[in-house]
C-alpha cells in the first residue's frame, strides 16, 4: 500500500519518540549495555534476513518483519517472548500482510531449524525447540501489541525515486540500498520516516563513492538534523561492525540476554516457557561446559 | 469482549460470523465480526489480516470503519461501525422503486469510496450490492476487504479468482491476471444498472462462458482491433459476433441521458478505456450533486 504516509498508522502510531524508546527499554538495559542490546536486535536481525532469503522473500518483505521484531521489543522487554520464537514468527506474518503467499507451516519451521542450526550455531546450541503451534501463538501476541497496524513504508521506493531525480550514477542507488538494508540493524526505523532514512542513505553513499550531491540536497526542504541523526547512527553501526565479530562473541552477550522468569505461572503460555527453560538450560550448560574448558 | 452485548446474529462472513452488538459503555451499536482460528492451520486467515491491515488504513466515510480489534482467548474480533443493511436487502425492500436522486447519491457515495481506495493503492475486488452497507442516514459504505489488496511495485501476479461473477470484467472472465483499478470501475458499472433499475442486476450470468456472451451482446464481441491483445489472454476462446439489438435507453430506462452516458463510460470492455473513480466524479451526471457532499 503506497497510499498517504502521513494519514497511515505508521506515521500516526509507529514512529516514536527517542525518549520514549528508551524509557520503555530500562528494564532491559538495566542487564545490558546499550550495545549488547543493539547486538542482540542486530543478531535477530540476520536470523530473519537469512529466514527471508531462504524462503525467497522480496527485501520488502524481510524489512517489514524485522520490522515487526523491532516494534514488539520496543513496547516488551526481551524476557516477554523468546526472541528465538519471534523472529520467525514476524517472517510468517509479513509473508502473509505483503501477500507473499502463505508459507506452509512445515516449510516454514524446517527452514528454521535449519538456519538456526547451519548459520547460527554460534548462537543457538542445540535443536531449535519451537513447534508451529508456538508461532500461531505468537503471531496474536505480535498482532496485539502491534495494535493490528501492519502496513509499512520503507525507505526502499523514496530512495529509488530520489536517485532517478538525482540523476544518481548507476552505482550510487546500490550502495545507499545497502545502507538501508543495514539502517534494520538501528534504531532508525521506529524513530524516523522512511524517506529520511532514504536521504541518509544517499548522503553517505555519496560520500563513500565521493560523488557530490551538495547543490541537489541543498534543494529539498527537509529536516536535515535528522538525516544527520539517522547518517550518525549508521556511522555508529559501521564502527561497531569494524571491531565486533559475532560469531565470536554474540554467545556472551545472550547469556546475559533476560530470559523468561520460570517462576512465571505455568498457566501462563506453558509451551513457550517450557522451551525458553530448555533453551536456558542448554545455554547454561554450555557455559559451564566452555568455563570448564 | 465484556464490553459488548451481542444482540443478534447478521451473517456470516468470507471467514467468520457477524454480530450485532452494544457498547456497554458508550450504548453504541457496532457490528461485531469474529474471525475463526483454525488450530495447525495458517493461524490468523490472510483474508482476515488483509481486512484489518487495510482498514487500519483507510479513514473515510465512504469506506466502512474498523472501530478495534479485540483479543481474546485464541479469538480475534473485528468491531465495525454498525449499518442497518446492505444494498442487496435494500434491493429487496425497495418493492422496484429507487428514487433517481438516491442513484444518484448511491452511485456518488460508491464512487467516492472507490476513488479513496484507488488514491490508496488498494484495490476492493470484491464490489457487489452485498458489499456496500447502507445506514439509516442514507450513507453508503465500501465493507467485506477480505478480498482486497494493496497494489504498487512490483506488479505482480494476482489471482484470476476474484469478484463474484456478475460483477467481473470481461478481462478478468478471460483470465488476465494484470489488473489494476479498473477492475472496481467495472463492478462500479454493474451496481450503477442495478441502481438504476431498483436492483435489477445487469449480467446475472450462470457461468463464466454464460456471462461474456451476456456482457458481449449488450457491448458487442470485442476483436484485437477494439482491445489490443485480446487473444493473448490466458483463458480467452473466440465469441460469436453478436449483433447489439439492445439500445442503453433499454439497459437503464429510468436513467437520465447523463447517467446512461457514465454507465457507457464504465461498462467498456477494454480496461485501459474504462473511465476511473476520480473522472467519473467530475461526469455532468453529478454536476448538480451538492459539491461538499462529493
Amino acid at each position: 500500500m503506497a497510499g498517504n504516509f502521513w494519514a497511515s498508522s505508521h506515521y500516526q502510531q509507529w514512529l516514536l519518540d527517542r525518549q520514549d524508546l528508551y524509557r520503555e527499554r530500562q528494564h532491559d538495559l538495566k542487564i545490558l549495555a546499550e550495545e549488547e542490546y543493539q547486538k542482540i536486535m542486530m543478531l535477530f536481525a540476520n536470523v530473519i534476513q537469512a529466514l527471508g532469503e531462504q524462503l525467497k522473500f522480496r527485501q520488502q518483505v524481510i524489512a517489514t518483519a524485522t520490522i515487526y521484531f523491532k516494534r514488539f521489543y520496543a513496547r516488551n522487554s526481551l524476557k516477554c517472548i523468546d526472541p528465538w520464537l519471534m523472529a520467525p514468527t514476524c517472517a510468517f506474518l509479513a509473508s502473509k500482510v505483503e501477500e507473499y503467499g502463505v508459507i506452509s507451516n512445515s516449510r516454514l519451521m524446517t527452514t528454521c531449524q535449519n538456519i538456526v542450526k547451519n548459520k547460527f550455531a554460534h548462537a543457538f546450541t542445540g535443536e531449535y525447540p519451537y513447534r508451529i503451534q508456538n508461532v500461531l501463538e505468537c503471531e496474536f501476541y505480535l498482532l496485539e501489541m502491534m495494535d493490528c497496524c501492519l502496513i509499512m513504508y520503507h525507505p526502499y521506493r523514496p530512495l529509488v525515486k530520489f536517485c532517478a531525480d538525482l540523476n544518481a550514477d548507476a552505482d550510487l542507488l546500490p550502495t545507499a540500498w545497502r545502507m538501508v538494508n543495514d539502517s534494520l540493524r538501528t534504531d532508525a526505523p521506529l524513530l524516523y520516516p522512511p524517506y529520511l532514512t532514504a536521504l541518509a542513505c544517499i548522503h553517505l553513499a555519496s560520500i563513500v563513492k565521493q560523488k557530490d550531491i551538495k547543490g541537489w540536497c541543498a534543494e529539498l526542504s527537509v529536516d536535515n538534523d535528522k538525516v544527520m541523526e539517522i547518517t550518525r547512527m549508521l556511522v555508529n553501526l559501521y564502527d561497531m561492525w569494524k571491531t565486533y565479530d559475532e560469531k565470536k562473541e554474540v554467545q556472551v552477550v545472550l547469556a546475559k540476554m533476560p530470559k523468561p522468569s520460570p517462576s512465571r505461572p505455568p498457566s501462563e503460555t506453558p509451551s513457550l516457557q517450557d522451551a525458553n527453560a530448555q533453551q536456558q538450560q542448554q545455554q547454561q550448560n554450555q557455559q559451564q561446559a566452555q568455563m570448564q574448558a | 469482549m465484556q464490553k459488548y452485548e451481542k444482540l443478534e446474529k447478521i451473517g456470516e462472513g468470507t471467514y467468520g460470523t457477524v454480530f450485532k452488538a452494544k457498547n456497554r459503555d458508550t450504548l453504541e451499536i457496532v457490528a461485531l465480526k469474529r474471525v475463526r482460528l483454525d488450530d495447525d492451520d495458517e493461524g490468523v486467515p490472510s483474508s482476515a489480516l488483509r481486512e484489518i491491515c487495510l482498514l487500519k488504513e483507510l479513514k473515510h466515510k465512504n469506506v466502512v470503519r474498523l472501530h478495534d480489534v479485540v483479543h481474546s482467548e485464541r479469538k480475534l474480533t473485528l468491531v465495525f461501525e454498525y449499518c442497518d443493511q446492505d444494498l442487496k436487502k435494500y434491493f429487496d425492500a425497495c418493492n422496484g422503486e429507487i428514487d433517481p436522486d438516491t442513484v444518484k447519491s448511491f452511485m456518488c457515495q460508491l464512487l467516492r469510496g472507490i476513488a479513496f481506495c484507488h488514491s490508496n493503492n488498494v484495490l476492493h475486488r470484491d464490489l457487489k450490492p452485498q458489499n456496500l452497507l447502507i445506514n439509516k442516514n442514507g450513507e453508503l459504505k465500501l465493507a467485506d476487504f477480505g478480498l482486497a489488496r494493496a497494489f504498487g511495485f512490483p506488479v505482480r501476479f494476482y489471482s484470476a479468482e476474484v469478484v463474484t461473477l456478475w460483477y467481473r470484467p470481461p478481462d478478468v472472465l478471460f483470465g488476465a491476471k494484470m489488473y489494476s483499478t479498473s477492475i472496481d470501475m467495472w463492478s462500479a458499472g454493474c451496481i450503477f444498472a442495478e441502481l438504476a433499475n431498483a436492483g435489477r442486476p445487469l449480467f446475472p450470468g450462470n457461468d463464466d462462458d454464460d456471462q461474456l456472451k451476456r456482457i458481449f451482446k449488450l457491448l458487442g464481441t470485442p476483436t484485437e482491433d477494439t482491445w489490443p491483445g485480446l487473444s493473448q489472454l490466458p483463458n480467452y476462446r473466440p465469441f460469436p459476433v453478436y449483433h447489439v439489438s439492445t439500445t442503453w435507453q433499454q439497459v437503464a430506462p429510468k436513467l437520465n441521458s447523463k447517467g446512461r452516458d457514465l454507465l457507457q463510460k464504465l461498462l467498456v470492455c477494454y480496461p485501459p478505456d474504462r473511465l476511473s473513480a476520480e473522472d467519473s466524479l467530475q461526469h455532468a451526471y453529478f454536476s448538480d450533486v451538492n459539491p461538499s457532499l462529493k
